[in-house]
């Protein structure tokens, strides 16, 4: 590296805070501004005193198994997400399939990574629900009983599998870029040093993809903790995550305690702000051997 | 927005403050205020609730210089609320001029002076146990809760509460909503601790979560929200909501499936709405020109059309005012004559009840 | 061998999709009673508004893929370049959209900008939309930041940054020309994923009191059983042939990489 005069460094740090301003501006007008509300209602009680009832009254039993029922449901799907996207995406990219796959692929995966809410609870209700296509196709064809064996739609296993169906489209789009990044160079090198594809693979591709896939993951992890829409239409009272408690606290149709709501959202903005220092802290491990 | 002449606003203004609130203004002076301003802006109103599709089309014939903007049709009451609260200075069309809201909600809205009195020109026909006697709520319709059946599946709909136990609805009935939020869902609790014979209120509530618990023990409850298309696909084959949500998807429905709506023989519980004009109205007149004509006969009439029982019903059918064809389309009226009102009291007292037990009493939570 | 798995793979994981989405399907052709028939589907496509609100939505989707893609692209490679300590924190703004109700933040923009504030943009429609886009460019960006970042990681930005600098290329030329084909695939993958946002977006539309598809959506499905579901099969059916039509474009007017 040349050796850089002092007095340009100093009059160039500001410079490149000029960089970020755009977005820095956008986001502090259209996200974070907006959403002060939540910040300062979760420390407000109904008659607008300074008060950490809310955030004590977010230790209730209760309330802290709707956290950690939330929680496994994100991790659950998006460890299945990331799984199961990770392997469709290898296989389009780099599997030797005929070009002309990888475009439905993307394409249908951009719809499905949004859908959701309503008419996706629909769809799963409608195949492997009490009723559905495949739950009546598999009584009738193979004499198994889904209810007997012990598995409901209505269920921890069952919301995660409908999440499932978002996550992975989802991965699919993220990571396929990071998949085309895979110089073939490096594919041909460890081919002459004598590796095998499952060598090339831990050693070669998987270390140099896992910041891209951690990342990833802790996108699939916010979207999973923050999907309400879904898991309101499927499981309406059954399965209390915390989203569905929050708007059960500022929406609904009876009088409720709009303070809690807000210490529920802070609460989550506080676990998000958690799992992204994790996931940063783990990058930033895995990338000290990368420039 | 019209840029507005300051001499008509001075002159709406003055308009506005010689008529006290609380008396009906002279409805030709009103119409003129109101072409002043021009467009209403309504919230959460589906048209498939009450035939509201019909009510706002009936008051866009009656006055074609009127624009109406319909806000979220899929807000609850405490987002209608919280629309007023955070559009306080806001004139432009997001602003809600008028509210439609469950009863509890309206003594607090006028707590927190989110909502201004007026008294429509028919008043003294509504019910006083229904309406603000200052004039700032003022009930417009209500229900009862009924049982949607799917015939298909259930060839044999139940007649009572008590019925919804038996051991052939296995896997079969589904309440309208969560019971911790919503008010359908909360008040269907309510109506089986009425059957089961508890007072109203508080233990009312504690005996119809026992029930919902019996029945989810006896596997016949299906703790997924009930809508019309869980009903026709199979999910819920029984549906606890409002007699007029559950007539108008049967209607919706055509006879696939074909559906029943059964009015419990006991624990019949109405639920009554409440309308109101928001303080902060940005078309203060436009808003009291559409409590005029949702309470004037030809608006009543499309409530009832709609399946909802207006708030005049009584005064109208005494005069002869309701049409023997919407009459004869309701469920008979035997079934409305034991209907019971709650009193705002019971009603926060078995909410309380309700909320905070349903988790821990009912125990339809999956881990 | 590669290939056979792959295929399996992608077979495996196509039949988890295909198989709702049959289930959705039948449901919606069986509106008339004990055959199948596309009545559900009639009594969508016949209404106007379906039209109108779908087009309204189509454009503010791609305005908002636009701005993104302005926003975003620019932001990760000069955070990438120059500011890698504020990554972490920058990372966590785009990821707060996820757990923030759209609710709450569309209340925040009605205090924030409605008429008697500093920049009414509530009091006009142009400004409504404006809004709007700023609110869907909000929804998206964890992922469209994603998506980029990922892209930028597998190129070698200070290197390239240098070289073209040397060449005495300014930065607008570098991100035009340089840095934004190099990371196309990646953008693509975001501005998917934000159309279909857009699409389906509900409550920032409904609350700004603007035409789009989602609150058209919600209307049209209250209170009925088959024509939401024959909407969502159609909504899905259209958006998949709108981004095949946005990946088109993309390929006929740039150069994609050198092939493999």
């Amino acid at each position: 590296m040349t050796a850089i005069p002092t007095a340009p460094t100093r009059r160039r740090l500001p410079l490149n805070w000029l960089g970020i301003v755009p977005f820095a501006l956008f986001a502090l007008l259209f996200l974070i501004l907006p959403t002060m509300n939540i910040v300062v209602g979760a420390f407000r009680n109904a008659a607008g005193d300074l008060t950490l009832a809310n955030i004590r009254g977010l230790f209730a039993p209760s309330i802290v198994a709707s956290y950690w029922i939330s929680i496994k449901i994100s991790v659950a799907s998006s460890l299945l997400g990331a799984g199961i996207g990770f392997a469709m995406a290898a296989a389009v990219v780099l599997g030797g399939l005929p070009s002309w796959i990888r475009s439905p692929v993307l394409t249908f995966s951009g719809v499905a990574s949004n859908f959701a809410g309503v008419p996706l609870a629909f769809a799963f209700m409608a195949t492997i629900g009490p009723r559905g296509l495949l739950t009546l196709w598999l009584l009738e064809k193979w004499g198994i009983n889904l209810r007997a064996e012990g598995f409901t739609i209505l269920s921890f296993w069952g919301l995660t599998i409908t999440y499932v169906f978002f996550q992975i489209p989802l991965m699919i789009l993220i990571i396929t870029p990071a998949l085309d990044g895979l110089k073939r160079e490096w594919k041909e090198a460890a081919n002459i040093l004598g590796a095998t594809t499952f060598q090339y693979w831990r050693l070669v591709a998987l270390p140099i993809l896992f910041p891209s896939l951690l990342g990833t993951f802790a996108l699939l992890f916010a979207n999973a903790f923050g999907a309400v829409a879904t898991a309101y239409a499927l499981t309406g009272s059954s399965l209390s995550i915390v989203p569905i408690l929050l708007f059960a606290q500022i929406r609904g149709d009876v009088l409720q305690d709009p303070h809690l709501g807000y210490a529920l959202a802070f609460g989550m903005i506080v676990i998000t702000g958690v799992a992204n220092g994790l996931y940063i802290w783990l990058r930033v491990r895995s990338e000290r051997w990368l420039k | 927005m019209t840029m507005k002449p300051m001499h008509w606003l001075a002159g709406a203004a003055a308009l506005l403050s010689t008529t006290a609130l609380v008396q009906a203004q002279d409805m030709a002076a009103l119409e003129a205020a109101a072409k002043m301003e021009g467009s209403l802006t309504t919230i959460a109103l589906p048209h498939d609730w009450c035939g509201y599709g019909d009510v706002i089309a009936g008051f866009k014939a009656k006055y074609p210089w009127i624009t109406v903007n319909e806000l979220n049709p899929d807000a609850g009451s405490a987002d209608e609320l919280e629309a007023i609260r955070a559009n306080k200075g806001n004139m432009g069309p997001q602003a809600p001029d008028v509210i439609d809201v469950g009863l509890a909600y309206g003594p607090a809205a006028k707590d927190e002076g989110l909502i201004q009195p007026y008294k429509v020109a028919a008043w003294d026909e509504i019910p006083d146990s229904i309406k603000d006697a200052d004039g700032y709520w003022y009930g417009d319709y209500y229900g009862v809760m009924s049982f949607m059946v799917n015939k298909d599946l259930v060839p044999n709909p139940p007649t009572d509460w008590a019925d919804l136990l038996k051991p052939e609805y296995k896997a079969s009935v589904a309440l309208a909503g969560d019971p911790r939020a919503s008010n359908q869902a909360i008040l269907a609790v309510l109506g089986a601790g009425l059957a089961a014979g508890g007072s109203a209120g508080a233990e009312a509530g504690e005996m119809g979560l026992s029930f919902f618990a019996e029945m989810n023990k006896a596997g016949n409850f299906v703790p997924v929200i009930g809508k019309a298309g869980t009903l026709a696909q199979g999910a819920t084959p029984i549906v606890l909501m409002w007699d007029y949500n559950a007539l108008s998807a049967r209607d919706n429905l055509k006879g696939n499936p074909p559906v029943d709506v059964v009015v419990p023989a006991s624990g019949v519980l109405a639920g009554v709405y409440v309308q109101a004009i928001s303080a902060y109205a940005p078309h203060p007149n436009a808003a009291k020109l559409w409590m005029e004509y949702i309470y004037s006969d030809e608006g009543q009439n499309l409530w009832l059309k709609g399946y909802c029982h207006p708030a005049r019903f009584n005064a109208m059918s005494a005069a002869g005012k309701i049409p023997a064809e919407l009459m004869a389309a309701l469920p008979p009226a035997e079934s409305y004559a034991a209907a019971y009102f709650p009193t705002l009291a019971e009603q926060d007292a078995n909410k309380g009840v309700v909320t905070a037990g349903w988790d821990a009493v009912v125990g339809a939570n999956v881990q | 061998m590669k290939r056979l798995v792959s295929w399996a793979v992608l077979v495996a994981g196509m039949g988890y999709f295909i198989l709702p989405l049959v289930g959705l399907t039948e449901f919606s052709l069986s509106m008339r009673r004990g055959e199948y028939s596309f009545d559900a589907y009639a009594a969508v496509l016949a209404d106007p508004t379906f039209r109108q609100t779908f087009s309204y939505s189509v454009i503010m989707a791609l305005l908002t893929i636009a701005f993104g893609v302005l926003l975003v692209v620019p932001t990760a490679y000069w955070v990438r370049l120059k500011l890698p300590r504020l990554r972490p924190y920058v990372e966590f703004v785009t990821l707060l959209p996820l757990v923030i109700p759209a609710i709450v933040i569309v209340f925040g923009y009605i205090r924030m900008f409605n008429t008697s504030s500093w920049l009414p943009l509530t009091g006009s429609t142009t400004g409504t939309n404006l809004l709007l886009m700023f609110g869907y460019a909000t929804l998206s960006l964890p992922y469209m930041y994603r998506a980029v970042d990922t892209g930028l990681r597998t190129i070698d930005v200070a290197t390239l940054t240098e070289a073209a600098q040397i060449l005495g290329a300014g930065w607008v030329t570098i991100l035009a020309r340089l840095i934004l084909p190099n990371v196309l695939v990646a953008v693509l993958s975001g501005a998917f994923v934000t159309f279909a946002i857009v699409i389906g977006e509900f409550t920032l539309a409904a609350l700004l009191n603007r035409p789009a598809f989602g609150p058209y959506l919600q209307l049209m499905g209250a209170n009925r059983a088959y024509e939401p579901m024959a909407l969502a099969v159609i909504a899905f059916a259209i958006t998949w042939a709108c981004m095949g039509l946005i990946q088109l474009v993309t390929r006929f007017s740039k150069h994609t990489k050198a092939a493999r």
